[in-house]
């Protein structure tokens, strides 16, 4: 086999391996589960309490990863080497370490303050969604970082030589003419926190009609044995993952690398 | 209007050092030099981009050498044009009195003379990248001057464009900077923009300003021998006076001798300067002619430039005329012809070796 073949067959055989994945879903697909599983009270509560959590999460993510981006994009400052190191934490330390890290830290006379005066964190809505902002705000930042580094700096000198405070350039130049990277890194950090399990189940546990974000409820539709209504779950999941692919690549031109 | 006083600034290795001149109201000054020479490095000091290690700018009476890019009050066209690609041709052109916060009813009366001017009325409602390269030249340079900025930065704005285009902005340029009084500082390598556009100029080498003076000064009287070969003098030869008298000095170059202008101090090793278009070529045989310098010479190569032809000739030393394409057919010119090269003695510029 040539270069060219063996290279193909190996990224056909990527899509061979999560397609075969998904249409595996069909052996235990049931039309009548489906629609039982996707309208009962819990499946929407999670659904909801879903796109509530990531909503959220990614609202936040991008309040802090924007300026911090920025940062790392146009500055030299003491530590920004550590601070870019760190955004690829999330992805090296696993989301279920990253949750026990959290509810270590709500075990810290700090963490043990911050619950008592100011929120509850542990077993609750704000631990859904602070489990999930921990888990992609690196990502956030570091999609951000590539989107600013696209925007040439001398924009940003010309805009001032007219006039424009510093500010003033990055919301009327820099900012718009890196929408296209801030929308999709909105997208991406949405997707990952709707999907996200591992750091959310150590936050919050799995308590049903209140900290039941969907996948959770795969994980304990699976582990009673519903395995029609795991898979409908799990299909709501893909459809949704998916469809923000495809938007972000369309957003990105088609150079997302998600 | 601008004063620059020995200003000194870095960009990583690289620095201008003891940069000074000075603008007048209404005047077009042009600083040259070839790439690398710190051209860019200077517009970013004068901008603010770099900080001045020493030395001061001062802009009317104000000392802006300290103060941040957006409070220095230039107008700014660089070289990539820098239209925001996100607003159209109309927004580009009042982003400029909307960050100064002047009112669009002061500023709309001057863009619309400016954008009347330029021709780019029909282009207003268009994003800049289904622009020509002609009409973002056109929408840069109203840009520019849409706040009345008190000086106006060219940072080779015309060097991507063909060359009938840059012509045509040239002209443009050049009505607009004599009819609204503009102060502008074009800093370029395009020697013929230059002297086109300005009517003094700085020369620029490795950092430092080497000559600077109106525009016929510089072109013909180099200072330095690094001067006479950025401006592209087609003859540029060591030589040796041996002799001076009434203000004429005999110049030895090899075993050739001519007769040019004596230079004021006095230096026996000296660099040779002739513009090909100073010398002129005749018939052998030619004997009328005020010219001091007759040199009977070969002709070595022969390359067709436009509009001028090149010729390269052996005048006991190495000799470039140009002529024009009629004169080459009237002498009927071949490799190995033989002809007569006239040279004036003012048209031979001297440069003391020591210069450089």
């Amino acid at each position: 086999m040539n270069l060219r073949t063996t290279t193909i067959a190996a990224a056909l055989a990527v899509l061979l391996l999560y397609g075969g994945l998904i249409l595996s879903l069909g052996w235990f697909f049931d039309g009548a589960s489906l629609t039982n599983a996707l309208w009962s009270e819990r499946t929407l509560f999670s659904i909801r309490l879903s796109l509530m959590t990531a909503t959220l999460a990614a609202v936040l993510a991008l309040v802090v990863a924007v300026p911090a981006a920025y940062a790392l994009s146009r500055f030299r400052f003491p530590g920004r080497s550590l601070v870019d190191t760190m955004l690829e934490f999330p992805i090296i330390v696993s989301p279920a370490a990253l949750g026990a890290m959290l509810l270590i830290f709500f075990n810290n006379p700090l963490g043990d303050w911050i619950q008592t005066h100011a929120i509850q964190f542990v077993f609750a809505f704000a631990g859904i969604v602070l489990a999930q902002f921990v888990t992609i705000l690196g990502v956030a930042t570091r999609l951000l970082k590539t989107a600013f580094d696209g925007v040439p700096e001398e924009m940003e000198t010309i805009a001032r030589t007219f006039g424009a405070s510093p500010r003033h350039a990055f919301f009327s130049v820099t900012l718009p003419l890196a929408r296209r990277g801030l929308l999709a890194a909105f997208i991406l950090a949405w997707a990952k926190a709707f999907g996200e399990f591992g750091a959310t189940i150590m936050v919050a546990g799995t308590m049903a009609m209140r900290t039941e974000t969907l996948p959770i409820a795969i994980f304990l539709r699976l582990s009673s044995a519903d395995i029609e209504g795991t898979v409908a779950l799990i299909l709501v999941l893909v459809v949704i993952g998916l469809t923000s692919l495809h938007f972000t690549r369309r957003l990105m031109g088609g150079k997302a690398h998600a | 209007m601008l004063e620059i006083q020995k200003l000194t600034s870095a960009a990583g290795a690289f620095r201008i050092q003891d940069i000074s001149f000075t603008l007048t109201e209404g005047e077009c000054h042009a600083v040259i030099g070839p790439s690398g020479s710190g051209k860019s490095t200077l517009l970013q000091a004068l901008l603010g981009v770099l900080p001045a290690q020493s030395g001061s700018i001062l802009l009317g009476e104000k000392d802006i050498t300290r103060l941040p890019i957006e409070q220095r009050g230039f107008g700014y066209v660089p070289q990539s044009l820098g239209l925001f690609p996100h607003l159209t041709v109309r927004e580009n052109l009042v982003y400029s009195p909307r960050a100064r916060r002047i009112s669009l009813e002061t500023a709309q009366p001057l863009i619309d003379q400016l954008v009347e001017a330029t021709g780019i009325s029909r282009l207003l409602d268009r994003k800049p990248e289904t622009l020509s390269g002609g009409e973002r030249q056109r929408v840069g340079i109203v840009r520019a001057l849409a706040s009345q900025p008190k000086v106006v930065l060219l940072d080779e704005p015309f060097t991507a464009l063909n060359e009938s285009l840059r012509r045509e902005l040239w002209w443009l340029m050049r009505d607009l900077q004599q009819q609204r009084g503009l102060t502008v500082l074009l800093v370029t390598h395009d020697l013929s923009e230059a002297y086109f556009l300005a009517q003094t100029m700085s020369v620029l080498l490795d950092g430092r300003i080497i000559q600077q003076g109106d525009k016929a000064t510089v072109f013909g009287r180099p200072v330095a021998g690094d001067v006479a070969r950025f401006l592209g003098i087609e003859t540029l030869l060591p030589g040796r006076v041996v002799n001076e008298n009434d203000g004429l000095a005999t110049v030895e170059i090899g075993t050739t001798k001519i007769v040019a202008l004596a230079i004021p101090d006095r230096t026996k090793a000296v660099f040779v300067s002739i513009r090909g278009e100073d010398v002129t070529l005749q018939n052998p045989d030619t004997t009328l002619t005020s010219a001091r310098n007759r040199l009977t010479a070969r002709v070595v190569a022969i390359h067709e430039g436009s509009p001028l032809m090149q010729i390269a000739l052996d005048a006991g030393f190495p000799l470039t005329a140009l002529i024009t394409r009629p004169s080459f057919q009237e002498l009927e010119l071949n490799v190995g012809s033989t002809v007569l090269a006239l040279i004036k003695a003012p048209s031979i510029h001297l440069i003391a070796r020591d210069a450089g």
